[in-house]
């Protein structure tokens, strides 16, 4: 089946995650993404086991979920002959994509003044930490950056400490805007037959993962940056409640309908007959009263016997599950949000992360995943680069591939 | 100065603040993007309106009516994509559904930002974030133990962006191919996407420990993803997984010898006494204010931070160099600006958000050749 990425290639010379999930994006679509890694132990993310960066199972899923698709050569970039072969990879490709440090490009001679002689037609795309431009040079994670942007601070009730938004929440949203803006550069390429240098950082993207609240808080409302307590909500039927086994997500408007209905769906008539409650004015102005309320009569009943009961009548709501419950979610398999695929590593089938984007003609695809170091170096200089086998030898005494 | 999207048609009829955001994506970038509007009170904040609605143009059309939606087709044939987040069978009721619009146009890009997905039981569900961070799992185990589930209320964001890089992919195949198709991007996959570490080691690894909320006081790497709380009540988090690296400078800054028997290996750090290591980290960093850590932190070059409010963003020099937050521009407020920086063609500010119908018989009579009497009857007045 044809895919939507179809001829481009990439070079993807990054660590970690928020530089290699940009790669994979272009690659579930079919671009040719081959990531360069070092010769000695490649990419830090293989090595997360040992370093107990991250739990990791009996196969390496940090890594090899986001280099899925790709191909793999292990070039020591510190000679010169390695450094050649990048060059030369440069002219047969479409785009560079890096997110290591602007010293370490340099030194090798890699940097896009140097490669845009090489291919003007290149897309050189940095994911850096803090953008291309200012003052701030110090080393950027994914959770030292979102603990600039104020995000950590403002979740989770008064007086808890911060919350993390979980394991690459910032490098996914780094990664993938990334992987747009390298659409945006081909797309222009192919107007102007230029390609240029774009840069998508952690900072600024996860300033983007702020927008529902940090975009109040510019225009002035300063509450959007402190933390809310689910007993006192803007709108109390939109807002977490415990039941008898769980906890359930009501999401309904706070008007007069809505309240009526939900009020339909209780036992206990009180509270549809107390008349602190029988405006939306009034409901926000007793709004920790009525969530008292509303507590109590929601604890008395199962998670699912009120979505029984609400379902009907048009309530909407949510069990708040977890990830188990989601591991078992037919609407995240019938839409390949989740796939099952095989791992050379444990020679089994494995369940990873899938295609969160629908391509309804030129659909994703998870067909490999991550390569081993250096799998494909042969190939490619052969196949792509035209390198002799003799030279192939050679590069390999010199140690300038594995 | 030339933009990467000049040319592009965009028919933007999106309701919800992260759909409009998506394609707000395409229009920073220089697509034409023409808002459908109704009529009625576009996004529900103000704020919200200005970031997802600028660089747009605006066309009142009443889809309710006949020569509404009439009107809306003959815009969508003259475009390149077409944008909804509305419900499967609203948009079959009103001949807006893809095998409709595409019959009289092959090469059209229909993209839908959705709650659930195209396909499955759930595939109509309303496009709430917050019905999808329920179903995503992340929610009980983002706090500490014993408290609340919570909404981390980001969800949206990464669906907004996927719905931007979405159109962009099929926009690539239709030059290469001539071919248009289908894109959705649901909530549920932008929930799941952004919790894609946590999902992904419950998926290889399962067990229970993916599925209770840890203390901080029980990190698996006292070194790594951990908070420690400073003297002045602020927070520091560190991210030094590789502990070999780091330990060195870290256990001079907080005065524990580097050679201290308990500490002075990986395994001692992270295993064996790894919950008397968290203890001390805590009763060092309670001993001096977050300056003085920052400070510290900076000197060492070390991977570590303080955790800051939507204040510290907000007067960053940084934020402003980058365009990542723009200026207050002749009485409009500060407002986030582009997360991309392209060097020859960069997201610029063309026009503020539109008021509804602003561009009504600008775009009716440029586009579609319509008159003034056919503008009035397509047009809610």
């Amino acid at each position: 089946m044809a895919k939507a990425l179809d001829g481009i290639r990439v070079i993807d010379l990054t660590v970690w995650f928020q530089g290699p999930v940009a790669g994979q994006h272009l690659a579930d679509f079919g671009a040719e993404v081959i990531h360069v890694e070092r010769p000695h132990g490649g990419d830090f993310g293989r090595g997360v086991r040992t370093i107990k960066a991250l739990p990791v199972g009996d196969w390496n899923q940090y890594f090899l979920v986001i280099n899925r698709n790709k191909k793999s050569m292990a070039i020591n970039l510190k000679q010169p002959s390695g450094q050649e072969i990048l060059h030369k990879l440069v002219a047969e490709s479409d785009v560079f994509l890096s997110n290591l440090s602007a010293d370490n490009l340099a030194s090798w001679h890699l940097t896009y003044d140097e490669l845009k002689v090489i291919n003007p037609g290149l897309v050189y795309a940095m994911s850096t930490g803090y953008g291309p431009h200012g003052t701030i040079d110090k080393p950027s994670f994914d959770m030292t950056v979102q603990a600039l942007t104020g995000l950590m601070s403002r979740i989770g009730e008064p007086g808890q400490p911060p919350i993390y938004l979980g394991m690459g929440s910032g490098d996914a949203i780094g990664g993938l805007m990334a992987a747009y803006g390298i659409l945006l550069a081909l797309h222009n390429r192919r107007r102007t037959g230029k390609g240029q240098y774009i840069d998508a950082s952690l900072y600024g993207a996860q300033l983007f993962l702020a927008a529902p609240t940090l975009s109040g808080y510019l225009a002035g409302e300063e509450r959007f940056a402190r933390q809310q307590s689910r007993k006192s909500p803007d709108n109390p039927l939109s807002n977490v409640y415990e039941t008898s086994d769980g906890w359930i997500f009501l999401c309904m408007p706070n008007d007069d309908a809505s309240w009526r209905t939900l009020c339909g769906s209780f036992d206990d008539e009180d509270i549809a007959a107390d008349a602190r409650f029988d405006t939306a004015g009034k409901r926000g102005e007793n709004v920790e009263a009525l969530v008292e309320a509303l507590d109590g009569i929601i604890e008395q009943r199962t998670t699912d016997e009120w979505m029984e009961r609400w379902r009907p009548l048009g309530i909407v709501a949510s069990p708040i599950n977890n990830l188990r419950d989601l591991e078992g979610d037919p609407q995240a398999w019938e839409n390949e949000y989740l796939v099952e695929t095989y791992c050379e590593e444990v020679q089994r089938n494995v369940n990873v992360r899938g295609l969160p984007v629908t391509l309804s003609k030129t659909p994703g695809v998870v067909e490999t995943l991550g390569p081993e170091l250096g799998q494909h170096t042969e190939q490619i200089l052969v196949d792509t680069l035209g390198y002799t086998w003799e030279q192939v030898g050679e590069l390999k005494e010199e140690g300038a591939i594995l | 100065m030339t933009s990467a999207l000049d040319g592009l048609i965009v028919i933007d009829a999106t309701s919800e603040f992260f759909s409009s955001l998506g394609v707000a994506l395409l229009a920073d970038f220089g697509a034409d993007v023409i808002r459908i509007d109704n009529g009625e009170r576009r996004l529900s904040a103000d704020y919200h309106d200005r970031l997802a609605n600028r660089n747009k143009r605006s066309v009142s059309l009443d889809l309710g009516l006949d020569a509404g939606r009439a009107a809306l087709r003959d815009m969508v044939a003259k475009s390149d994509v077409f944008v909804t987040d509305a419900g499967l069978s609203t948009l079959a009721e009103r001949g807006l559904d893809y095998a409709t619009l595409s019959a009289a146009e092959p090469d059209l890009i229909y993209a839908r930002a959705s709650g659930f997905g195209p396909k499955g039981p759930d595939n109509d569900l309303p496009p709430l974030d917050e019905l999808a961070a329920a179903r995503t799992g992340m929610m009980p185990i983002l706090p500490q133990p014993g408290q609340p589930p919570v909404y981390p209320q980001i969800g949206g964001m990464y669906t907004a962006v996927m719905l931007a890089f979405g159109v962009m992919t099929a926009l690539h195949h239709r030059e290469e191919t001539g071919e248009g198709q289908e894109v959705d991007v649901s909530l549920l996959a932008g929930n799941m996407y952004g919790a894609s570490l946590d999902l992904q080691a419950y998926l290889a690894i399962g067990g229970e420990r993916f599925l209770h909320p840890v203390s901080r006081m029980d990190a698996g790497n006292p070194m790594s993803g951990t908070l420690y709380m400073t003297s002045d009540g602020l927070w520091v988090t560190l991210t030094m997984p590789d502990t070999d690296r780091w330990w060195p400078d870290l256990s001079e800054i907080v005065g524990l010898g580097v050679g201290d028997s308990r500490f002075n290996s990986h395994e001692l750090r992270c295993e064996v006494n790894r919950l008397e290591l968290i203890d001390e980290l805590a009763k060092a960093f309670e001993r001096e204010p977050a300056d003085h850590w920052r400070k510290t932190f900076t000197e060492r070059q070390m991977s570590a931070d303080i955790i800051e409010r939507y204040d510290f963003p907000v007067q960053d020099k940084q934020a402003y160099d980058n365009r990542y937050i723009l200026e207050a521009d002749g009485g409009a407020p500060k407002t986030l600006g582009f997360p991309i920086f392209m060097a020859e063609t960069p997201a610029e500010m063309k026009r503020a958000a539109p008021r509804i119908g602003e561009h009504t018989d600008e775009v009716l009579s440029d586009l579609l050749g319509l008159t003034e009497d056919q503008i009035a009857e397509a047009a809610r007045s």
